[in-house]
């Protein structure tokens, strides 16, 4: 479904992502690891178009998608999820998704019904600025808004960063329950979650793709997933 | 950290001496060609302005730095250097002396705060100073300056016999210091404190990282720009014998940025290149622009739409001005022809 | 004192006019737009020389130069602002300022450079606690008022305006969401250079027009963006009104001071301001 071919990017001048490979099948849930400043994020934001490519292809259902703005990729169903937890906190939790709803084209009510059966909580905080929320629950409402309209690929940055373990577990049963529906890049530290969750694991290091683990069952414990690091 | 690149400013090897000679010999034969081309009248004029241009570059070009309120300086050495002379004595150097100890001190006062403000924020902060420093000129020390009457000013001869009211010797002065401020210059960019301001125009927190007290690198470069500034202001003051509130106006700040840009920012064969090319457009397409509009019998518009322009494909078209635009067409022809 | 007081709050709200379109170009896509002084200039002329054409009805007139500028206001953001996002700010001001200068000498060409007076449309005083306000002044500093509420609601309420909000503090998070930013900015834009326009009509007779007015209401209106806080619209309009009152204060008790006591307020503001990210 997104096949990314010998990308390279990075910052102006400066080259970030060298010759980078890799592809996600429709419904399957692809993570990266790999340690801070591996590149994982840059990856993520060039798929999502919000930096541009100096080299290489992307191809999404077969179609190149080089040079098409970050708008236009989303209309496609490309849905990226910032590391930082950004939300739009001026703000409320209810206009943040009527947003996602508009942008994707789907009734507002039928995205709070799925924004809420994916986080009760949220309909207390429907009128909250959104600037409120603690970290798990930016996240969670985060996802909520990549899921409005046909999302056809989720580009998730780190979404148990910096979280508690309750709420991590939280996070986990909400991507647990995403699986196979829609296909996922998720970069990931929390080796656990990857464990459980992935369908394939890309290694990165220094901006490479520097080792594949097809299947991911044949690894014992988090240890072992830790020596390709 | 041990490593203070501003002791190290000025040890240069041999074969750098020798470019350097090469480049101030080359400068000195460029500004006798155009003493040739336009009258000597107009060369000290131009030289005080490639003064003020290559303390800009510094300032912008090198360290990233816009400024809105670098004539503030430029006005700090005029005014000072004519305040001397009308208040103490009628000696030149002195009154030079003046000029540039007045900017310095405005400088490292001022620059410890603006200097903490970045990009917008700086360009209007200098601009405020810029502005409030014009109105100091023109109002409250009216008594002094005499506000927009302006100053009259004589100065003693150089050396007793070299008057700089003669076109000549006005020439040769200015000229004589702008190859030494050119010199200092080259000298300073290409030494590791150069090198450490340039970085901090890629990327200041990176240099930060590394342990260097960036705010102090910035703050010396902005003090040795606003006084170079003050330099060609002072000789300004010498040279013309009157200043008026014009001199410190913020609209002058807008002549420089053009020169800079045109010719190539962060280059100071750009600074000078585009400075003349500046001075070419203003002082002779308002007498070209008449003269066409009499030929063709069509009113065209004034010089400074014609700027507007010049503006407007230098951000769109030609991003490195005269001096970056030559340099990408030479790489492009690289293959065929020779290196520069 | 009363008179100084509407006639700083009158100053005020011009400034506040004039300075909300250059605080959502800053804020939105990060560029000082130097054209708008120009957008000001120009939209004053016509409307004086629509006035004339009108036979002095300041509505009319005043409609008739908003339409007018309208067309001039997407031309310069498609042409230039457009090409100028993602940008240095170096580049987006002289650019910009290019524009300005273009335009001013387009007027100089076309109207000359003696400026023109306008009348004062309502020219009724009204008296007040024993001296006489003109009319028009108080309804100018009304409709600030007016404006200042109208762009809350605006913001809050309206879809348009929630994606702004969004947008100036995240804009690309709006774009991974599929809706257009840069259309909406591009809106935005021409409404701000709308209100330029408006502001400016509203000066003209209190004031005379010239060919640099409009650089010199751009030196204040960077004043008050930079204290009412870059991008930040309530900012804006307690910093017109503050910035307004000292000028016609300063104006009270020394007249040549009033612009440079402007610029003494905004270089405090600066340094005595937590450090911000710019």
């Amino acid at each position: 479904m997104l096949e990314v071919a010998r990308l390279e990017a990075g910052y102006g001048s400066a080259r970030v992502l060298h010759d980078v490979s890799l592809t996600v099948a429709p419904g399957e849930m692809v993570f990266v690891v790999g340690r801070n400043g591996a590149g994982k994020t840059t990856l993520l934001r060039t798929i999502a178009g919000l930096l541009p490519s100096a080299a290489g292809e992307i191809r999404f259902e077969g179609r190149s998608v080089a040079g098409l703005a970050p708008e236009k990729r989303a209309r496609l169903g490309f849905r990226y999820v910032n590391q930082e937890k950004r939300v739009f906190s001026p703000l409320s939790v209810r206009s943040n998704i009527e947003l996602a709803a508009h942008g994707a084209g789907e009734p507002f009510d039928s995205a709070w019904r799925r924004a809420v059966a994916l986080y009760p909580k949220l309909d207390e905080f429907r009128e909250l600025p959104a600037g409120r929320l603690s970290g798990g629950q930016r996240e969670i409402l985060l996802i909520a808004r990549a899921l409005a309209g046909q999302p056809r690929l989720l580009l998730i940055d780190e979404p148990t960063e910096g979280l508690a373990a309750i709420v991590i577990e939280d996070i986990f049963r909400i991507l647990e329950r995403m699986r196979q529906s829609v296909a996922a890049i998720i970069v990931e530290q929390n080796l656990a979650i990857v464990r459980r969750l992935a369908d394939r694991i890309y290694v990165m290091k220094e901006g490479r793709v520097v080792h594949e683990i097809a299947d991911p069952r044949k690894i014992a414990g988090a240890e072992p997933l830790e020596c390709f690091l | 950290m041990t490593f203070m690149p501003e002791r190290a400013a000025f040890s240069v090897q041999p074969a750098a001496r020798g470019a350097l000679l090469r480049e101030i010999a080359l400068l000195a034969a460029g500004l006798l060609l155009l003493a040739l081309v336009i009258r000597v009248h107009w060369m000290a004029d131009f030289a005080v302005f490639f003064i003020l241009v290559l303390s800009f570059d510094l300032l912008y070009g090198y360290m990233g730095h816009l400024s809105f309120g670098h004539m503030l300086y430029f006005g700090a050495g005029a005014y000072g250097a004519a305040l001397w002379l009308v208040y103490g004595n009628a000696s030149a150097w002195a009154a030079l002396a003046v000029g540039l100890a007045a900017a310095a001190g405005m400088a490292a006062l001022l620059g410890g705060v603006v200097l903490r403000t970045r990009g917008a924020s700086f360009a209007l902060i200098n601009m405020a100073f810029n502005e409030i420093g014009h109105f100091l000129v023109q109002s409250p020390l009216a008594a002094y300056t005499l506000g927009e009457d302006g100053l009259s000013c004589t100065a003693d001869p150089l050396f007793g016999a070299i008057s700089l009211y003669e076109d000549r010797w006005a020439f040769a002065f200015c000229g004589a210091v702008l190859l030494a401020v050119y010199a200092l210059l080259r000298l300073l960019t290409r030494s590791p404190f150069g090198l450490l301001v340039r970085s901090i125009r890629e990327n200041e927190s990176r240099v930060r990282f590394l342990g260097y007290d960036t705010f102090r690198f910035k703050w010396i470069a902005f003090v040795i720009a606003s006084t170079i500034a003050a330099l060609a202001g002072g000789l300004f003051t010498l040279v013309q014998g009157f200043v008026s509130p014009r001199v410190i106006s913020p609209f002058g700040n807008v002549d420089v940025i053009f020169a800079v840009l045109i010719g190539g920012a962060g280059s100071l064969a750009g600074a000078l290149i585009g400075a003349a090319a500046f001075l070419a457009i203003k002082n002779f397409l308002p007498v070209i622009i008449p003269e066409l509009s009499r030929l063709l019998d069509v009113k065209l518009p004034q010089w400074e739409l014609w700027l507007g322009v010049v503006l407007l494909l230098i951000v769109f078209s030609l991003r490195g001005g005269i001096v970056g635009t030559v340099q990408a067409r030479l790489r492009n022809r690289k293959p065929a022809g020779e290196a520069q | 004192m009363i008179q100084t007081v509407v006639y700083g709050l009158t100053i005020g709200a011009i400034l506040y006019f004039f300075s909300v379109g250059l605080a959502l170009t800053f804020g939105t896509m990060h560029i000082i737009n130097f054209a708008h002084g120009m957008v000001y200039t120009l939209g004053v002329y016509l409307f004086i020389t629509f006035l004339q054409g009108v036979g002095q009805s300041f509505l009319l007139a005043l409609a008739a130069s908003l339409l007018a500028m309208l067309p001039v206001a997407w031309v310069i953001e498609r042409f230039v602002i457009r090409r100028l996002y993602g940008e240095s700010l170096d580049y987006a001001i002289i650019a910009t300022y290019g524009v300005l200068l273009i335009g001013t000498d387009a007027i100089k060409m076309i109207w000359g450079t003696t400026p023109y007076p306008v009348n004062d449309p309502v020219g009724i005083a009204v008296p007040l606690a024993g001296m006489d306000l003109p009319v028009y002044r108080i309804a100018v500093v009304l409709s600030a008022f007016a404006l200042y509420g109208a762009l809350r609601a605006f913001f809050r309420r309206s879809l348009v305006g929630r994606v702004v909000t969004a947008a100036l503090e995240d804009a690309d998070g709006v774009r991974c969401l599929g809706i257009d930013v840069d259309r909406h900015f591009s809106i935005v834009f021409v409404l701000g250079s709308a209100l330029a326009v408006l502001g400016g009509v509203l000066y003209a007779p209190i004031s005379t027009a010239d060919p640099y007015m409009g650089f010199h209401i751009l030196l204040l209106a960077f004043a008050v963006v930079i204290v009412g806080g870059m991008g930040n619209l309530n900012g804006t309009f307690f910093a017109a009104l503050a910035l307004g009152m000292v000028m016609a204060v300063t104006g009270r008790f020394w007249s040549q001071a009033a612009n440079a006591m402007v610029f003494v307020v905004m270089a405090l503001v600066i340094l005595l301001r937590p450090k911000e990210a710019h």
